[in-house]
């Protein structure tokens, strides 16, 4: 059982879950930048939550399917037609041999998950099959899909499922982050403090998978903006020497010279993948354990739906 | 000594990369965390908030670093890299040599002396931070780093020679470039180079590129 690429959409690249514990050797955790809406496709196909499916960015793809298989997709919000009609995300697809899906240019949120019944067939690299664009590894050749790519999906038999309302990720262009002060948050002077968390900033252009800048206010650092490399997280805001703050997500190196001047919390980081230029986004700033608090609240609501949450948002 | 910098990350400063090596060996016997992931004088951990308590963690990382840190033990072994310097393979080393006074030839003999000791792999898979160098190598990196520096590229930076295990942006003064493959995605092992191996340098012609 196959899919065919007939067009791959701006950057389509297979990913399922990150990969953990590489940090140190510098490879950082890849796999979907929006980890709880591959989640949520992947549900509606009967697969474990992090089985390798399709990310695509902004622009999604078209693609032909060689035989009868049961898709979903969930995340940014997009136009999707099999055949010339319409379907609707949040729900189990039933694709026959032959036909065609188109996955239009997404309206709210930057990134689109395609999950496949049984799961896409991808390559396993230090423990996951996530694409590593960087480093050309992993997922499908280790880059973003390309005309004519075939796909292989392992394929099974399962039942319509919908996601109910309450589990539908809001997508949005405007967005609040909760996040704690970092190692050299005390490097900010104090109005470059009160400006980092008063702002309402813009993602620029530049924004992909390494990371994402964001436009507003320059801020300034007490020292000359280097320090001895140090680790970084998927999460982890940097102040580089222009006074840019450069938000790193799931692609970004594992060690950075610049000051991390605050780090996102971990039950927003799966947010990171939906930020598309243009949108808005503040920082929320909270004491660590009021952060711990509100993950575990979180994670109590979504287990009723996705019982794996815990390992889904890491 | 232990800073919470973010709702599931602590930071432990300490005294030098031989150290934060040492102790990320020790804190990854002592406990099972997602990652900890060693710096130049620091140690990241991250721990499952979801489940484990700050207030422990916190306790069982001092109870790490309450039997003190040793220093990394450095590997016997001694890795030789051949190295292309120069032209077209190291841009930069006519920078340097206006940086520090000092003749190509010069600065050659005085990187490819000395047994030198892999600080950290971090940044990109396999990219080595390897420390000792001579003071003269005290250059700061490039004001505009290079969208692209090709895999095998040694650069120089802030007292350090880095290794680029494969190609990526960078900012690193770059003198040379080894044909040694540093990472391999395909292998059963795909990293050549560790914290705390010996390497040492050796200048080779660029006809001796690729064979």
């Amino acid at each position: 059982m196959s899919i065919t690429v007939i067009k791959p959409g701006l950057q389509t690249t297979v990913q399922a879950g990150p990969r953990i514990g590489w940090r140190h050797m510098g490879v950082p955790a890849n796999g979907a930048a929006d980890p709880l809406s591959l989640a949520l496709a992947n549900k509606l196909v009967g697969n474990a939550w992090n089985a390798a499916a399709l990310e695509a960015t902004l622009v999604g793809p078209t693609l032909r399917f060689d035989s009868d298989c049961a898709i979903a997709m969930a995340g940014a919000r997009a136009a999707i037609t099999l055949n010339g009609s319409e379907q609707a995300q949040h729900e189990t697809l039933f694709a026959k041999a032959g036909d065609e899906l188109v996955v239009a240019t997404a309206q709210a949120g930057a990134r689109i998950y395609i999950a496949l019944a049984g799961g896409l067939v991808a390559d396993e690299i230090l423990e996951s099959t996530s694409t590593n664009l960087q480093a050309g590894f992993g997922g499908h050749e280790g880059r973003a899909l390309q005309v004519g790519d075939s796909l292989e999906v392992a394929c099974c038999e399962v039942e319509l499922l919908q996601t109910p309302d309450e589990f539908r990720l809001p997508m949005s262009s405007s967005w609040g982050l909760r996040a704690c002060m970092a190692g050299e948050s005390d490097l900010l002077d104090e109005t470059s403090l009160q400006t980092l968390f008063d702002t309402n900033w813009i993602i620029d252009r530049r924004a992909d998978r390494m990371g994402l800048r964001l436009d507003g206010p320059a801020l300034t650092v007490s020292s000359d903006g280097r320090m001895p490399s140090a680790a970084v997280m998927p999460g982890t805001i940097q102040c580089p020497e222009d006074g840019v703050p450069y938000l790193l997500s799931v692609d970004a190196g594992t060690v950075g010279g610049y000051p991390r001047i605050a780090q996102v919390a971990r039950l927003d980081r799966h947010v990171l993948g939906q930020l598309r230029p243009g949108d808005h986004v503040r920082l929320l700033l909270r004491e660590p354990d009021e952060a711990v608090g509100e993950l575990r609240a979180k994670l109590a609501y979504w287990r009723e739906w996705l019982p794996d949450i815990e390992a889904t948002i890491l | 000594m232990l800073t919470r910098c973010g709702d599931d990350l602590f930071s432990i400063a300490v005294a030098s990369p031989g150290q934060a090596q040492a102790l990320a060996l020790q804190l990854r016997e002592a406990g099972a965390w997602p990652e900890v992931i060693p710096g130049i004088d620091t140690v990241l951990v991250r721990f499952n908030a979801a489940r484990h308590d700050a207030h422990d963690v916190r306790k069982e990382i001092d109870a790490v670093l309450a039997q003190g840190i040793p220093e990394l033990q450095e590997s016997a072994g001694l890795l030789e890299i051949p190295v292309v310097y120069g032209g077209e393979y190291g841009p930069d080393l006519d920078t340097l040599c206006s940086a520090t006074g000092l003749s190509a030839a010069a600065l050659i003999e005085l990187h490819t002396r000395r047994v030198y000791t892999v600080d950290m792999i971090g940044f990109t898979p396999g990219f080595a931070f390897i420390g000792g160098l001579d003071e003269c190598f005290r250059v700061p990196r490039r004001k505009e780093p290079r969208q692209r520096v090709a895999a095998g590229s040694v650069g120089i930076a802030d007292g350090r020679t880095g290794l680029y295990a494969m190609a990526s942006p960078g900012g690193w003064n770059i003198i040379g470039r080894t044909p040694h493959q540093l990472f391999d995605a395909t292998a059963e092992d795909p990293f050549v180079l560790r914290a705390g191996m010996q390497v040492r340098f050796k200048a080779i012609d660029a006809g001796e590129f690729g064979q």
